[in-house]
């Protein structure tokens, strides 16, 4: 099925830069965790291992092939998740980020279901402007995934599961006043959500963001010791394992959705720079690999993964240095956690397997 | 290649152009966010620096314990014992209401107590620790202790606690220590104190604060978010306050209060070669012990306001008339100023009259005939009459104020008191009314506006026995703070102002007094040549006591001096409301001059 032509068309650049981003994310997660007990660094060093070679077994797939299962996948990734919902009421619901990272987490896996199905949908979908039918159609296949994992609840996960709804819908031709209707019916979700759905915590957090200073003992204290963190490596950084708002943990879920500060305070604006750069190319190059598609379905699939990384990143960072409230999404590829890890990396595998088939004949 | 794709595949040319929108405006949004970095890193560095090294830094402080106050045989009567406060740092409140709650309950302290307490530091900044509960007990300290991860406002510090081992002994001279107020603080004199320091308020504690106080250490920490101590980055050790030794004799001191107890009054030992006060008791006394706090207890309430004023030094503060003992002055005045001889002799017949009103004598019968040295045996009123009439009213004042008596001594004790040697020119700008001429009558016998205290007394006395020479007494027995010595010899003698042979001719009649069945023969030590004079002094005067009816007791004095040769001690006994001297004050200084002398001699 693999022949040594896909093999010579695999980006191995992107690979390369893939593993690098994660095993510098071994590196902090060693420095902002060596302390606890549990090894998370060795830990995330197994993902990295497992999480490449699912990537690597997930490129013999024709993504065709994946495409023409991906309604099932979907429904599987749904009954997973309404039967979490109903183990979660017999469970004590722990706080947010406890709760994400001491189970497996069908909710990551979700984000590929809802990739695979969405490209599928839209694979010949040829027309200028999007329709009103397949706007509800895709909206309501994202809407179920997006409900069940909200109630988990991680609404994290289910917030990043929209810029992957809103890119195939641009792509497919979603007009200026369709973008305009779109971000008046969520600023009306989202007050009716603040009003009926969202949690204490979870107002508390968005607040926060509006007035930072307001509560530096409650809610403000994560986002004032993470700006503190950062701030006070300056520009070189106060040194690998010598980050005292980490080390000495004021800096909440240091290994998981805020490594990058524990990189701002140890390394620097430098070491930001550095690795924000890194993200860049990555994340540039996968945008720039859908002209390497050979057809509709292959573009939808990597300008799905490719906002989906940049989503996940732009919005970690933002949340970080306190310009995003702090909704529980972690870091793609430095953050802690097998889940995600292995969401991203069979991301980063679609990317590879469209690109590297597209001179394939149909 | 373009062709070929056409060719091939299908034209994806509008969605790919849709792609690379999207990816521009996610670089625009990657710049943004690097700009954002380089404002929070670059350009506020030194604002989160500073906070993060507040983050993980804590400052300690530790208490400098107070020197030792020991007596002149190293007998420690102030002492420092461990001891714990707790303080909130307001501060590090999350909910404050809740806070004061919730440490009200965890140290057993009512609520608006708590609040009261901190409103009188409002006005402090809310870093600043207020001590809001001291001396806790070591359940407090372990309960506190397990729960201090919840309450990051609540800070136990070891704080050496001021300990006085023999309790109400000598309270008087040592002292006591109180509160600053938050007045105080602000003030510059106590500009590196800190909230909830203790000063001494009276005795030695206030008068050598200067010296007892220490200078506080400071310990820094690193601390992680909950608190916990992760070791030390730097510590100032604190320098604790100099120890000071008095000039105290604890057994004299022991002795002097044992024998004033039940009664009012005060006794004053002192050293006439040096002026060192071996002891210096005053009754009713108070055990400081018991108010040692920052707070108001209510035993410290009880003591202001009981009528026989127990925290009242009388030994430097009490006011009394010297009564018979102003005679001594009497006799010295006369005889510098040659208004008598040692021969003069005055005829004493219980009663006389001056200026058309009538004056006696105690002894009602009389005593007849006597000489200078007889008067003062035998306590003559009427001799010293006359001799007040001889001398008028500014010869006597200046003879006392040379003696001694109606200025302070310079005791090293805050708050003496002065005294009082009438004058005419006293009378005119104070009293306000003419000086009478009998009045000098009464004032020749120590009674009138005539009031001194008891230290006086003693140092009067000390001058006697030392035959001119003035010494200051002084508690401090410490060689390395000569303050003390330099102003003794600062001080002006008696010499040339009195003739020297004048002190030996009064000194025999005291010895008289003692040892030949005068007045004052309760004082009396086999071997010990003491040499004396009592007083009794009428609170009220004697022809008022005798209109109403009543007994009034009068207060009694003795005081005396030994050996007659090379004096070693000064004893001298006030008791309030004692009757006669020679009945109650004179056995109290025998038993005094009897233990000194087992001790010393």
């Amino acid at each position: 099925m693999i022949d040594r032509r896909l093999f010579e068309n695999i980006d191995w650049f992107l690979i390369v830069l893939l593993v690098f981003i994660s095993l510098i994310g071994v590196l902090v997660i060693y420095s902002s965790s060596h302390y606890l007990p549990g090894r998370y660094y060795l830990k995330q060093l197994f993902f990295i291992a497992g999480s490449l070679v699912v990537l690597f077994l997930f490129l013999t797939i024709d993504y065709k092939i994946l495409l023409t299962y991906s309604f099932y996948f979907y429904g599987f990734m749904a009954m997973v998740l309404i039967g979490m919902l109903f183990f979660n009421q017999f469970i004590a619901k722990e706080s947010w980020i406890k709760l994400r990272y001491f189970q497996v987490q069908p909710s990551e896996l979700a984000k590929i279901a809802i990739i695979l199905v969405l490209a599928q949908l839209f694979s010949e979908y040829k027309k200028n402007h999007v329709s009103r039918s397949a706007v509800l159609a895709s909206s309501g296949l994202v809407a179920i995934l997006f409900i069940l994992v909200a109630l988990q609840p991680d609404l994290g996960t289910a917030v990043s599961f929209l810029p992957i709804l809103l890119g195939s819908l641009i792509l497919a031709g979603l007009k200026r006043k369709a973008l305009v209707w779109i971000l008046i019916l969520s600023v009306f979700v989202g007050v009716a959500g603040w009003n009926f759905s969202l949690k204490d915590y979870q107002k508390k957090r968005l607040t926060t963001v509006v007035f930072p200073g307001k509560d530096l003992r409650g809610s403000g204290y994560h986002i004032h010791q993470s700006k503190i963190a950062i701030g006070s490596g300056g520009f070189f950084g106060k040194g690998f394992k010598k980050g005292t708002q980490s080390q000495l943990k004021f800096l909440p879920a240091r290994h998981t959705d805020f490594v990058f500060s524990v990189v701002g305070e140890e390394f620097g604006f430098l070491g930001v720079a550095a690795i924000l750069f890194l993200y860049y190319l990555f994340i540039l190059r996968l945008f720039r690999s859908a002209a390497k598609s050979r057809d509709r379905s292959g573009v939808y699939i990597i300008f799905m993964v490719s906002l989906m990384f940049a989503f996940q990143v732009l919005v970690n960072v933002a949340m970080v240095i306190g310009l995003f409230p702090i909704v529980g999404i972690p870091l793609p590829l430095l953050s802690y956690g097998g889940s995600s890890l292995l969401t991203n990396f069979l991301g980063a595998s679609l990317v590879l397997n469209v690109k590297m088939r597209r001179f394939v004949n149909i | 290649m373009k062709i070929e794709k056409n060719r091939f595949y299908e034209d994806l040319s509008l969605i790919l152009n849709r792609t690379q929108q999207v990816s521009f405006a996610v670089s625009l949004l990657f710049l943004l966010l690097l700009f954002f970095f380089w404002k929070v890193q670059i350009l506020d560095f030194k604002k989160y620096w500073t906070l993060s090294e507040a983050n993980r830094t804590r400052e300690n402080m530790i208490s400098a314990p107070r020197g030792l106050i020991t007596d002149r045989n190293n007998v420690i009567l102030a002492d420092n014992a461990a001891s714990f406060k707790a303080s909130i740092i307001r501060e590090n409140c999350q909910d404050y209401n809740s806070s004061l709650e919730e440490i009200g309950r965890l140290l057993e302290i009512e609520k608006s107590d708590l609040k009261a307490r901190i409103a009188k530091y409002e006005s402090f900044p809310p870093f600043k620790p207020i001590v809001v509960k001291d001396n806790l007990g070591l359940r407090e300290i372990a309960r506190i202790e397990s729960k201090r991860l919840e309450f990051p406002e609540l800070m136990v510090e070891t704080d050496p606690r001021r300990f006085y081992p023999f309790s109400n002994l000598a309270a008087h001279v040592i002292g006591y220590l109180q509160e600053l107020s938050p007045e105080e603080i602000k003030a510059e004199a106590y500009k590196a104190r800190n909230l909830g320091d203790l000063v001494g308020r009276t005795g030695v504690e206030k008068e050598y604060e200067p010296f007892l106080v220490g200078v506080d250490g400071k310990l820094t920490e690193v601390v992680d978010s909950v608190g916990r101590n992760r070791g030390e980055v730097g510590r100032v050790e604190p320098i604790p306050g100099q120890n000071i030794q008095l000039s105290l004799d604890f057994d004299l001191q022991a002795k002097a209060t044992q024998l004033l107890e039940g009664k009012e009054g005060a006794v004053v030992i002192l050293d006439p070669r040096n002026g060192e006060v071996l002891a210096l008791a005053s009754y009713p006394t108070y055990d400081p012990n018991k108010f040692i706090s920052r707070f108001t207890p209510e035993e410290w309430m009880e003591l202001i306001q009981r009528s026989d004023h127990p925290l009242e030094n009388r030994a430097i503060r009490g006011l009394y008339a010297p009564g018979s003992i102003f005679k001594l002055t009497m006799a010295l005045g006369a005889l510098n100023a040659g208004v008598i001889t040692e021969q003069t002799t005055f005829f004493c017949a219980g009663t006389t009259r001056f200026y058309g009103r009538p004056f006696s004598c105690w002894s009602k019968g009389g005593h007849g005939v006597l000489n200078l040295t007889e008067a003062i045996r035998r306590s003559c009123n009427i001799y010293f009459y006359n001799t007040g009439r001889r001398m008028g009213i500014e010869r006597i004042a200046e003879s006392a104020k040379i003696l001694g008596l109606g200025e302070k001594t310079g005791i090293d004790l805050p708050d003496e008191k002065e005294g009082l040697v009438p004058t005419e020119e006293w009378s005119r700008s104070v009293r306000k009314t003419d000086w009478y001429a009998g009045e000098t009558i009464s004032v020749s016998i120590g009674q009138g506006p005539m009031v001194v205290t008891p230290i006086q007394v003693a140092a009067h006395t000390a001058l006697l026995a030392n035959r001119g020479r003035k010494v200051v007494p002084c508690l401090l027995k410490s060689p390395s703070q000569t303050q003390n010595q330099e102003k003794k010899l600062l001080l002006p003698d008696t010499a040339g102002k009195i003739r020297a042979e004048l002190f030996e001719q009064v000194i025999k009649g005291m010895w008289k007094c003692v040892n030949e069945d005068g007045t004052a023969h309760a004082a009396r030590v086999d071997g010990f040549d003491v040499c004396g004079k009592t007083g009794s002094t009428q609170v009220i005067g004697r022809e008022k006591a005798e209109k109403l009816g009543k007994e009034i007791k009068t207060h009694s004095w003795f005081t005396g001096f030994a050996p007659r040769d090379n004096p070693q001690v000064v004893v001298t006994v006030l008791v309030e409301f004692g009757g006669m001297g020679g009945a109650t004050a004179a056995p109290l200084a025998k038993e005094l001059f009897d233990l000194y002398r087992k001790k010393y001699d």
